[in-house]
């Protein structure tokens, strides 16, 4: 790990359970964990749900270093978390003298900067079931990207929920419910409580294509 | 090692929806990147220059090319694997900050194209959120969280719509932290639940649920001015808590409405009596169960005052004290002290 000892005066300690931000909360601060484990969660629906368990060195919260946009999920500490805050003002100093965190920060805004378009490209989608399997091609990009690109078969599995479904495609759970239980009689899905299958993937790809303008 | 390749005219380094996993560097040439803008769906040429890099993002965050990489003019590339390009920029920190730079910019701009989507389609703005969040904790009784998030609603909508309300809440969830702490208690009182703000203080129905309908005078006085203060009716509130604390009767309530008479007058401005009262009361009763509270607000005010090292003074003397009665002063005064410590270097 980078030396971070000149930035220990952002150092900040949180004791477990405690919030580091809240989801909406405006923010202009982004995180180094440094150690500790910090937990990412969202309220949806009536239940909060673990988005990601962050360990050190992650980065969290850079969204803020850009705007003061609200904060799109809560961060929690686990146990005693030890993070770095750092801000627009100090950020520039600690990337000059620490390539390797500015280079997983440019790696993050990448990852950022594509699921970004991808939403955009799936919320322009007006076939609402067009939208709908376009999550799903947006879910096997990355996947395959992670290395299941040697997989022969047409059939793809996703851990995802009605709700992170429902999020990425902008839709209410009630709507998304609707479209999967009609591809679900078309065979073309299968749901499981703790997944999704998609039959054939390529069915997805040509079916979304067909509906996507001006491509 | 990188390696150099040649490229003809007319030829295409990657094709849209290709793998990435390498990335270029223009040394000669022309090259143009070609794709459809995800907005107007018009076909975009982007010129690359010479020296320049491209496939970057497509290579670091692994995800398939977005663009076809067409060769316009016979050219000469550097090819790099994405571990020769990390060796590259580890080496020239700058390359990373251009580039961070570019990516934020780029960044920022998509993301308001997503907002301005969303916007149209959910209702529900940051404030609302905000407010909601603190609300599922508070129905969970996760009292800390709770008190935090309404915390930061009040600090950032001070008038919002929800102000009262979120007031309210936050004087449940932290009379419930300390009477029974987190996780633990009855389902705390939540109030009106729809849009109607319920009309009292929900305060004394969390804390004391089973003395609800034996309540003394005095306590109904008292719960009137709590209620006032939360309407943001502060002289009336503090005439009502002075009346209280001074007319000594009752040993529960006079102490809570001395408390009170403190803070109303911190919301009233009155920096210079809100000194003057609370110090007498660390005095007189140094065995305050808001005794945090009281030192809090003594910072708070010499803050406001200017008297910053007065104010740090506080803070650390809240630090330095068993938190178990009230996490959330702690967190104010550790989040206050930093404010005050951060602006010194800054």
């Amino acid at each position: 790990m980078a030396d971070l000892s000149t930035f220990a005066r952002f150092a900040k300690i949180y004791q477990p359970g405690e919030i580091i931000f809240s989801e909406y909360e405006p923010g202009d601060a982004f995180y180094l964990i440094q150690s500790g484990s910090v937990r990412i969660t969202k309220i949806v629906g009536d239940l909060e749900k673990t988005i990601d368990i962050l360990l050190p060195p992650e980065i969290f919260g850079e969204m803020a270093i850009l705007e003061g946009a609200p904060r799109s999920a809560t961060a929690v500490s686990v146990n005693q978390v030890k993070v770095l805050e750092l801000n627009r003002a100090n950020f520039e100093v600690l990337m000059m003298g620490n390539p390797q965190i500015a280079l997983r920060l440019l790696r993050l805004f990448t990852k950022r900067i594509y699921d970004q378009r991808r939403r955009f490209m799936i919320l322009t989608l007006d076939d609402p079931q067009a939208k709908i399997a376009d999550v799903f091609l947006m879910l096997d990009e990355t996947e395959t990207a992670v290395g299941n690109e040697g997989e022969s078969s047409e059939r793809r599995e996703f851990k995802v929920t009605l709700e992170d479904v429902a999020h990425w495609a902008g839709m209410s759970v009630a709507e998304v419910q609707t479209i999967l239980g009609h591809f679900q009689n078309q065979r073309r899905i299968e749901v499981f409580p703790d997944r999704i299958a998609v039959k054939n993937i390529n069915d997805f790809i040509r079916f979304v294509n067909t509906k996507r303008k001006k491509a | 090692m990188p390696k150099v390749a040649t490229f003809r005219a007319n030829s295409v380094i990657y094709f849209q929806g290709d793998a990435s996993d390498r990335i270029f560097i223009l040394q000669s040439g022309q090259v143009s990147l070609n794709y459809s803008d995800i907005e107007t769906g018009k076909e975009v040429h982007d010129l690359i220059q010479t020296g320049e890099f491209f496939g970057v993002k497509s290579s670091l965050g692994k995800y398939p090319r977005e663009d076809n990489a067409l060769v316009l003019q016979d050219a000469q590339v550097l090819v790099l694997t994405v571990p020769e390009f990390e060796q590259l920029a580890m080496s020239n920190t700058r390359i990373i900050l251009k580039m961070l730079k570019v990516f934020s910019n780029q960044l920022r701009r998509i993301h308001k194209q997503v907002e301005n989507l969303l916007e149209k389609q959910e209702a529900a703005s940051a404030e609302v959120g905000l407010f909601s969040t603190g609300e599922y904790y508070l129905r969970n009784r996760m009292y800390s969280q709770a008190t935090y998030v309404l915390g930061r609603y009040l600090t950032y909508y001070p008038a919002g719509k929800l102000a009262d309300r979120a007031g309210k809440l936050l004087e449940v969830a932290e009379s419930a932290f300390m009477k029974y702490g987190d996780g633990k208690g009855p389902a705390p009182a939540m109030g009106g639940g729809g849009a109607a703000p319920p009309a009292r203080a929900t305060k004394q129905e969390a804390a004391k649920p089973a003395q609800g309908q034996t309540l003394s005078d005095t306590a109904k006085e008292y719960y009137n001015a709590v209620s006032l203060f939360s309407q943001e009716k502060f002289q009336d509130a503090f005439k009502e808590f002075k009346r209280i604390a001074e007319s000594g009767e009752d040993p529960e309530y006079v102490p809570k409405a001395a408390f009170d008479m403190g803070r109303t007058l911190f919301m009233l401005g009155q920096y210079d009596i809100v000194i003057r009262h609370y110090t007498q009361m660390v005095q007189s009763m140094p065995k305050h169960p808001d005794l945090l509270d009281i030192l809090f607000f003594l910072g708070q005010s010499y803050e406001k005052k200017g008297d910053t090292e007065r104010a740090k003074g506080f803070y650390k003397k809240i630090l330095s004290m068993e938190p178990d009665e009230d996490a959330a002063t702690h967190m104010k005064s550790r989040r206050a002290l930093k404010k005050l410590e951060g602006g010194g270097n800054g």
